[in-house]
């Protein structure tokens, strides 16, 4: 396809420049006989996908092989959508412009359960059959990774296979397997049965499962070969693994337009809710002046005049104080603003607090996740009030005067106190602000309270848990605001009903394919926008599907139970998960991995101890 | 340091590209160029970039204009060069001398349009006589503080009209700048009014800027 094919209708939507390609740093070749050509898939709108790390690193990475050629593919909004299928335009690759249905080979990446039914819308607009088993050619294999693939069963209808644990290796494996499959002329089951000896790839249609009467799945078997458990891949070397020097960089604004540094992968905290925080371990880091270098060839390549520091918990980071003085020494003469997210109110120190007030000046943002201390013990969030009442007291004395605090609701073991705590904890901040004689003048506080709704995911100690109600939630909604009485404090909290949606995707299992389909048949798409999501669709499929959400959401887990997600190995042991749940039900924490190594199994990926010595940075 | 105005073409995929994105497009093209751009000074600085005619999202031009200031003197065909390699596609820097003209000097933007529409009652040329032919040409124009009724016959001169197997080419000298901007969308919408003929699309390419006296913007 050509651009002038496009004309007419990017006249008419909003935002044409997602859908043109061109942007610098996009990566064009020519075509070779031999070449796979690859569909990087986000299935989400270009503004969300394009801020996406893990994308621009594997589109870079690819794109380095000569046989091989990636291009972007993202959802389109609905506005253009609508002008693609009326004008008969198959969705197609930004690079190119070819439509995908021709490619080797399409990737989703799969970032949040909410993403899931735009997989199936894209696979239609792209004119393929939405369900793997229809399509019978080898070409075009669909293919899926990201996070969500630790429990990738509600998708097994729709994705050939999946991609677990970190890409970078992994894809290139497949990309090789592929070639000689196009090569020696493999048809699509041949293939599957041949990946799925690749560590890493999970073939799901080479499992059987069977369930108990109750429901509660009995058995997951292997067949053909395929092995009894696939275990995700890591790269042990984080330090040496390849990272892109060019960004695509976008026209349209994007959620994060700039260059992004990946500190470390993993986390050493161990936050019970957090999946995050399990399923990328083991912890690993890159060097100070790896990580100088990454973001002095980024800047110069793009142009970029703002860098991110990437990582689950930015000031756990072990050479954080090193890395900041290289980096200021030439981002202020460069002009280019650092943000550091995800800092961690205990380990924020003053000498910190100056460097990043250096740079920017916007509000400050803290998770203490709970109100109480008891709870926070319970998630093993090992922040206490004290740790918040300093750094917010250092903050006002640096000038701040706007802090954001975030909050769940429905934890684990949660009781009508917890949620009057979350209130209670932003009104000592309040207090404490004015109590300052020293604090920012002719200035008034605003503290912002965001709180959302808990979802257990798999791979958590809390994997066993039931979510709340969504009239439970509701209820404590409304307590919570009950209890404000200052001005100075802002309430926002989620939809309870996403979170539930939420919460039986995140656990699902093989029985609710049928309840995506019919969910994206009733028109279900970009679920995450508020504007497109339903949950009465949702509620519709469920029933005729005869599927109970309660069932996934609501229901306690023991700990024997055989969950949907129990063959795919993550590292971290079901024993340990088991252990830490029941630390948390009697409100014990857990150090953090630093200080010493918690059992917890990831470390077998690694081949060896985490940490050479376990210290306190603190 | 010196300002200097740089001409810039804007074709293909980049008439995409917003008038508020092209902004910020430009500017990380002037910092991975290196060149040695001025910043304002303060608590945010910034380049300090201003465009002569913001151009219609999903236009072409072959003669769009940024203001900036250097910090040193550059030659100018390093300068071009220079930013030329570090400009996406269809963005391409061809001038850059000291501004002649003030921005509130343009009069005038010279455009090409290609109308593409069926045939009516008449040759599409004849219906374009006719409608030139009248009293006043009516149109709503919307601006910031809501719409209003302008007459637009003498605001615009037609210098060629020819038919084309898709409908009819024009080129058209239509006032611009502050004081009064006529996009070429409101004659082609007037002329779709007049004619009852809906176009289906529509390509515009700005190709001159023009002073109060028919001079060349520089």
């Amino acid at each position: 396809m050509q651009l002038s094919d496009l004309d007419p209708i990017l006249r008419r939507v909003q935002k044409p420049a997602q859908y043109t390609g061109g942007e610098l740093g996009s990566i064009v070749k020519k075509l070779t006989p031999d070449m796979i050509r690859f569909a990087l898939c986000f299935p989400d709108l270009y503004e969300i996908g394009m801020s996406h790390l893990g994308m621009k690193i594997l589109y870079a990475l690819q794109n380095q092989r000569e046989d091989v050629w990636c291009e972007r593919v993202f959802a389109p909004a609905a506005d253009m959508e609508e002008e693609m299928r009326r004008n008969g335009i198959p969705l197609y690759g930004l690079e190119s412009l070819d439509p995908i249905k021709d490619f080797d080979i399409i990737g989703f990446t799969l970032q949040y359960e909410l993403s899931f039914t735009s997989i199936l819308n894209l696979l239609d607009l792209a004119g393929l059959p939405v369900l793997s088993r229809e399509r019978t050619q080898l070409s075009p294999l669909v293919v899926a990774g990201g996070p969500c693939a630790c429990n990738p069963e509600p998708l097994v209808d729709f994705i050939d296979l999946f991609i677990l644990g970190e890409g970078e290796e992994v894809n290139l494996e497949l990309i090789d397997l592929y070639q000689r499959a196009k090569k020696e002329g493999w048809d699509k089951p041949h293939f599957l049965r041949e990946a799925a000896g690749i560590p890493g790839i999970y073939v799901p249609s080479l499992y059987e499962v069977t369930y108990h009467p109750d429901g509660t799945v009995e058995q997951v078997i292997p067949r053909e070969n395929a092995p009894k458990r696939v275990k995700k891949r890591i790269i042990r070397d984080l330090d040496k693994v390849y990272y892109p020097s060019q960004f695509v960089v976008p026209y349209i604004d994007t959620v994060h337009d700039r260059a992004v540094i990946e500190l470390f992968r993993g986390c050493i905290r161990g936050c019970r809710f957090c999946q995050a925080g399990f399923i990328y371990r083991p912890y690993r880091e890159k060097q100070a002046d790896t990580l100088d270098q990454n973001a002095r060839d980024l800047c110069r390549l793009t142009g970029y005049d703002e860098l991110s520091l990437s990582s689950l918990s930015t000031s756990d980071y072990g050479q954080l104080e090193p890395l900041m003085d290289k980096l200021l020494s030439w981002t202020d003469t460069g002009r280019v603003s650092l943000s550091l997210p995800s800092l961690r109110v205990d380990n924020f120190s003053p000498q910190l607090l100056e460097k990043i007030a250096k740079v920017r000046k916007t509000g400050l943002t803290f998770a203490p996740e709970a109100g109480t201390q008891r709870l926070r013990d319970v998630i093993n969030k090992n922040v206490t009030e004290d740790e918040v009442m300093n750094t917010c007291r250092t903050a006002f004395e640096g000038g701040y005067t706007s802090v954001k605090l975030y909050f769940m609701m429905g934890l684990p073991t949660e009781t009508m106190e917890d949620i009057k705590g979350i209130v209670d904890l932003a009104q000592k901040v309040v207090d404490l602000f004015y109590s300052m004689p020293n604090r920012p003048k002719g200035k008034s506080v605003s503290v912002n309270i965001s709180v959302a709704c808990f979802v257990p995911k798999p791979h958590t100690p809390f994997e066993f848990e039931p979510q709340d109600t969504i009239a439970q939630l509701r209820e404590k909604q409304k307590y919570m605001l009950d209890c404000r009485t200052s001005k100075k404090i802002t309430i926002s909290y989620h939809d309870s009903d996403i979170s539930m949606l939420e919460a039986v995707l995140a656990r699902g299992d093989r029985r609710l394919g049928p309840v995506l389909l019919k969910a994206w048949q009733k028109g279900s798409k970009l679920d995450g926008w508020s504007e497109h999501f339903s949950m009465e669709r949702w509620y519709a499929a469920m029933e005729e599907c005869g599927v109970d959400p309660a069932f996934y959401a609501n229901r306690h887990r023991s700990y024997d139970e055989v969950m949907p997600w129990d063959h795919l190995d993550y590292g971290v042991s079901k024993a340990f998960l088991v252990k830490e749940n029941k630390l948390a039900r009697q409100s014990q924490t857990t150090a953090t991995c630093r200080r010493q190594c918690t059992g917890c199994g990831a470390n077998q990926l690694l081949g060896g101890a985490c940490f050479a010595d376990h210290t306190d940075i603190l | 340091m010196q300002t200097i105005r740089i001409f810039f073409k804007k074709l293909g995929r980049a008439k995409y590209i917003s008038h508020l994105d092209l902004s910020r497009c430009m500017q990380r093209a002037l910092r991975r160029s290196g060149l040695p751009v001025w910043y304002t000074q303060g608590f945010h600085p910034h380049m300090y970039l201003t465009f002569a005619l913001p151009l219609s999202l999903g236009y072409e031009s072959l003669c769009e204009s940024m203001d900036l200031k250097l910090t040193q003197d550059v030659d100018t065909q390093e300068l071009l060069d220079r930013l030329n390699a570090a400009l996406p596609e269809g963005l391409t820097a061809y001038g850059a001398a000291a501004p002649v003209n003030k921005p509130e000097k343009i009069a005038w933007a010279r455009y090409e349009i290609s109308l593409c529409m069926s045939q009516g009652s008449l040759p599409l040329e004849e219906l374009f006589d006719q409608f030139m032919a009248q009293d006043e040409i009516l149109v709503v124009k919307r601006t910031k503080r809501g719409e209003k009724e302008v007459d637009i016959k003498p605001l615009f001169s037609v210098g060629v009209r020819e038919p084309t197997p898709q409908g009819l080419r024009l080129e058209l000298t239509i006032a611009a700048g502050g004081e009064t901007n006529i996009n070429p969308a409101l004659v082609a919408d007037a002329f779709e009014k007049f004619t009852g003929i809906p176009r289906e699309s529509m390509d515009v390419l700005r190709t001159q800027i023009l002073t109060e006296d028919f001079a060349l913007f520089a």
